[in-house]
């Protein structure tokens, strides 16, 4: 029953709301030239480099198939060590900062007075930067009697060496991946204030509390976007660099070596852009497949206004 | 955070006006009065980095590091501004800033609306081969840029394009990712029903999009924008591998260039710099925030 | 409305500020040039760079000058791109690597013929910048590693200054003592990598590496086990500062050092950060410089570095002008005076006489601290092989300091473990 409905569905809209090549080019005529003239040559070379030892200095490298990736997989202790710091920065950082970025766009979606200023405020920390200036206040903040000890030690609690114990270190960059949670909200309440505000409306006429009118309109409506959060956050955990390059530079004991951290270090202060490269695109084919899978899910529960199935 | 969730919805309170007014009328000022004491305080932690930054940029230089905690200093000493806006070698900030200010503004500008375009494409245009290009374009995103700056390095040297702007620039002529994407997840949750009415009254999809579609794209664009503007601002990298004259630098990269870990460094000067960086990039969002909440929204099948 | 105004707006700061999108070039020679450094580095070359102009009418250097870390980044780049500038500064742990990719130019035809002017430059200057026997840098400054001591802390704390021949023994007892007596540590950290290649000079006459860069240098771990034996104890005792904490503070700059903000009364750093060090502290502090220790009965564990390099480099376009600008930088006392030594000492007798009645009081104690080494070091050993930062990011920071440090291994271990890998890796080269 339901693939006939979709394909009669496909009909209809191929014949009113019509299929069309040319027009389509020519929408995304602009992103094709870009990527031929500008990207698709670097990512292809970075491809092939991937199964070479091309050494940056001496501009060249040989053939040596699939030893890069043997290398990394068998012989690289410290690459394991920087999976296991990613995996654990996305495991814990991406639903944090969604969840975060939701509570506070919720919290931020009114008409009150000097909601601006909050907001302001709220998206303060995620436009700081990664000047050497910010690093130092990053130490500062968690440093032995920085802000966040000091807060603790007015709840009583001892607070640990942030930066300094193999335990804590990635911690602290969780908590600061949490707190810089100013992009994904801005996004929400740009979402939020596409819905239509007659649903909440016609909602309150039916009696809904305000829990219901959250998990009947806000949230499905809001799928859309927290899809594409949910995408975007999760492609730029993995890709986490900055912090780290800045703050921790890997240490103590590798503990906050990121992926791409290591990859950066590997071309350009060993020069070994051909291992890089291997990394890179191993990097880019685990994100590939998570992100297929979450596109997969979207079927299920991500509700679309215009569904006219992608 | 149970205390927010639960507060969230209320924060959806505006039609909730035309209620009778006065049985409300206590429980709400003392929401009133919670609300803004919970975001108050919040807000501090949130603005605390900032107010260290402004704060130690007024410190002597013998009292940064030995004063560090601090936020106001035990001496002020505003002089660390002009030491850090001279600059270097008498190429001050005032180049650095027009560098950035152009270079950040039409990069926006660039990025934003061939991200629109593009975006509809993807979201309303059907035609063959637009999954395929939508999946390479997401891929794009996956791949660090520290291993393709070689290859690029040589593509644009070939073009003649060194020490300018041109490899900052022309890459976004074809949007960016992130935005496309972005602004087809907001297209896709707009019905087609408007769209198809334009439709028939003769309107062709270029039309449709301008009049039916980006009106609506308000809040994506200006959130774009936002993102954009500082995104570009704080960019580093690709501009410290093409700009080599010290008259085309940016502020992301004058910032930089500051300190040496091994040499003399005027770290208040950095400071000061690294707070006043901030300011662009603070007026472009207070100035552009409101679009996200003034007003009644256009969006909806009400009429 | 609101909505055009500010596209307006944008669009007039577009105009405003277009700046040009590329620079036309002049009628004239030109060189150019990139290096790393601080605000007061740059204005100071770049000062000198306008003087040279000044002086030499046909000539326009074009320079490019960024931090530490990305002059590398983008040097790297340049290489790669055949886009490399005539003159680039350049770093005794780098050269080599630099070199052996058939980077740089040999310099000595332009020694020979007297174009860059030896005569008033001692050869253990310029011995630094000879890779397999050619000169491919000239030393912009000497440099030495040094323990600065704060004479007022010491003073406090009841201490007689040690004499300049100390050993490790009694510097472990002088940090212990420090410790007990005023609360705060000896020293900052001291598990530089650069204290790692000197170790085996005090002991044995050796170094890190083998002359050849194949191997490592030494047969003994001992030595190596013993003085991290000793740095366990004193990160126990508090006598130095913990390795923890020194990870949680970060590589911040030297004005960051423990003995700037009186948490320790002593330092370890180079010669040339000691006007860094003293500026951050504020001048009313007092400091004195000594050379490493050494072990018991051992000889001196100081070398002269050349603090960094100028080199041409082999794609450069105007090699002989290049020349000239290095030869002027080092032997004009003019540009020497508005340099400042801020590289280090400079490496032209004549410059230094010259510099010497306008030193400030921690430029004075470091001109004076050269001269100390000068007349008791070990000869500088050669140039850090190709694949140094290999061994040092990857096995020696990663797999040596930081778990012994966190006593996770034992440094014997460690030690072995360190030899094992880092001979693979200088061997594969």
């Amino acid at each position: 029953m339901a693939a006939a409905t979709l394909t009669k569905g496909k009909r209809r809209r191929k014949s009113n709301f019509g299929q069309d090549n040319l027009v389509g080019y020519l929408f995304i005529g602009p992103w094709l030239i870009a990527f031929f003239l500008f990207t698709f040559i670097p990512i292809s070379v970075s491809l092939l480099l991937s199964f070479t030892d091309y050494n940056v200095l001496a501009n060249s490298g040989d053939f040596i198939g699939l030893d890069n990736f043997q290398r990394m997989f068998f012989e690289d202790r410290r690459y394991w060590r920087s999976v296991n710091a990613t995996v654990k920065y996305v495991v814990f950082s991406v639903p944090l900062r969604l969840v975060f970025a939701l509570a506070v766009a919720m919290l931020l979606n009114t008409y009150r007075r000097g909601v601006g200023v909050y907001r302001a405020a709220f998206y303060a920390p995620s436009i700081i930067g990664g000047s050497i200036a910010v690093a130092v206040m990053w130490r500062e903040i968690f440093g032995n009697d920085g802000l966040v000890n000091f807060t603790l030690n007015l709840l009583g609690i001892e607070g640990p060496n942030w930066l300094g114990r193999p335990e804590t270190a990635i911690w602290t960059l969780i908590i600061l991946a949490a707190w810089q949670f100013g992009s994904p909200m801005l996004i929400f309440l740009a979402g939020l204030k596409n819905i239509p505000k007659h649903l909440y409306e016609s909602a309150e006429i039916d009696g809904a509390n305000s829990l219901q009118r959250f998990l009947r309109i806000t949230l499905p409506m809001l799928t859309p976007i927290i899809f594409f959060n949910l995408i975007m956050q999760l492609i730029s955990g993995f890709m986490v660099f900055t912090q780290a390059f800045i703050v921790t530079q890997g240490r103590p004991l590798d503990t906050t070596l990121f992926y791409a951290l290591y990859v950066y270090r590997r071309a350009f202060e060993q020069n070994e852009m051909g291992y890089a490269s291997a990394m890179a695109w191993v990097m880019l084919m685990v994100i590939a497949v998570l992100t297929a899978f979450v596109f997969r899910s979207s079927s299920y529960w991500v509700h679309y206004e215009a569904d006219e199935g992608t | 955070m149970a205390g927010i969730e639960a507060q969230a919805p209320a924060g959806l309170s505006a039609p909730r006006v035309v209620r009778p007014a006065v049985p409300w009328c206590q429980r709400a000022v003392a929401r009133t009065v919670f609300y803004h004491l919970a975001v108050g305080v919040t807000c501090f932690f949130m603005l605390y980095p900032i107010l260290w930054l402004v704060g130690s940029s007024f410190k002597p230089p013998d009292e940064i590091w030995t004063n560090q905690t601090a936020i106001i200093p035990n001496e002020f000493y505003p002089q660390n501004y002009p030491n850090g806006w001279a600059g270097f070698g008498g190429i001050s900030f005032t180049t650095f800033y027009r560098n950035s200010l152009f270079y950040a503004t039409l990069g926006t500008i660039l990025s934003v609306s061939a991200s629109s375009v593009v975006a509809y494409g993807f979201a309303r245009v059907r035609f063959r081969g637009r999954r395929i290009w939508f999946a390479v374009m997401l891929v794009t995103l996956m791949l660090p840029t520290q291993v393709q700056i070689i290859p690029q390095y040589i593509v644009f040297k070939q073009l003649g394009w060194l020490n300018t702007f041109y490899p900052l620039l022309l890459p976004r002529i074809g949007g960016s990712a992130f935005f496309i994407f972005m602004i087809i997840q907001f297209i896709r949750s707009i019905p087609v029903d408007l769209d198809e009415a334009a439709m028939i009254d003769g309107a062709s999809k270029f039309g449709i999009f301008l009049r039916v579609i980006l009106p609506q794209l308000t809040p994506a664009i200006i959130t774009a924008a936002i993102f954009s503007f500082y995104w570009t601002w704080d960019e580093f990298l690709v501009p410290l591998i093409y700009l080599n004259s010290p008259e085309l630098y940016l502020v992301s990269l004058a910032l930089r260039t500051f300190s040496d870990p091994s040499g003399q460094t005027d770290w208040g000067a950095i400071f000061a710099m690294s707070a006043l960086s901030l300011l662009p990039v603070f007026v472009i969002f207070i100035s552009f925030q409101r679009y996200l909440v003034e007003g009644i929204s256009t969006t909806g099948l009400k009429g | 409305m609101n909505r055009t105004r500010v596209l307006l707006i944008l669009f007039s700061i577009v105009v405003l500020v277009l700046p040009s999108l590329s620079l036309t070039a002049q009628d004239m020679t030109e060189v150019r040039i990139s290096w790393w450094g601080s605000q007061n580095r740059h204005d100071r070359t770049i000062a000198t760079i306008e003087l040279y102009e000044e002086l030499n009418p046909d000539i326009d250097i074009v320079y490019e000058f960024q931090g530490w870390r990305d002059h590398w980044t983008k040097l790297s780049t340049q290489a790669a791109g055949g886009e490399l500038p005539d003159i680039m500064q350049h770093d005794y742990a780098r050269i080599e690597e630099w070199v052996a990719n058939g980077l740089l130019m040999p310099l000595d035809g332009y020694l020979e013929s007297g174009v860059i002017d030896t005569m008033n430059i001692s050869d253990s200057s310029l011995a630094g910048g000879m890779v397999d026997g050619q000169m491919y840098g000239i030393n912009l400054g000497n440099n030495s590693e040094v323990f600065t001591l704060d004479t007022d802390a010491f003073a406090a704390a009841g201490i007689e200054l040690p004499p300049l021949d100390w050993t490790w023994t009694q510097f472990e007892d002088i940090a212990n003592a420090i410790n007990e007596a005023l609360g705060i540590h000896g020293i900052g950290v001291l598990t530089s990598d650069q204290l790692w290649k000197s170790q085996y000079m005090g002991c044995c006459d050796q170094w890190a590496y083998a002359a050849d860069g194949m191997s490592l240098g030494y047969e003994d771990d001992q030595p190596l086990i013993d003085y991290y034996n000793m740095l366990l104890r004193l990160q126990e005792s508090g006598g130095m500062q913990s390795y923890e904490d020194s990870v949680a503070r970060g590589d911040q700059g030297v004005e960051a050092q423990l003995i700037v903000t009186q948490e320790a009364a002593m330092a370890y750093h180079w010669s040339n950060q000691i006007v860094a060090v003293w500026t951050a502290s504020g001048e009313d502090r007092n400091f004195v410089m000594y050379p490493i220790p050494r072990p018991e009965g051992g000889q001196s564990q100081n070398y002269i570095k050349p603090s960094m390099f100028f080199s041409i480099t082999s794609q450069a376009e105007q090699p002989d002008e290049a020349a000239a600008f290095i030869d002027w930088f080092v032997n004009s006392v003019e540009a020497n005076e508005i340099l400042a030594a801020e590289r280090g000492v400079p490496i032209s007798s004549v410059v230094r006489e010259a510099l010497l009645p306008n030193l400030g009081a921690a430029q004075a104690e470091m001109f004076n601290y050269l001269g100390i080494i000068e007349m008791d070091n070990s000869p500088i050993r050669p140039a850090d092989p190709a694949a140094h930062a290999d061994v040092i990011n990857n096995v020696f920071g990663p797999e040596f300091v930081e778990p012994v440090m966190y006593g996770m291994i034992s440094p014997e271990e460690a030690a072995s473990y360190l030899r094992e890998e880092a001979n693979r890796i200088l061997g594969a080269q």
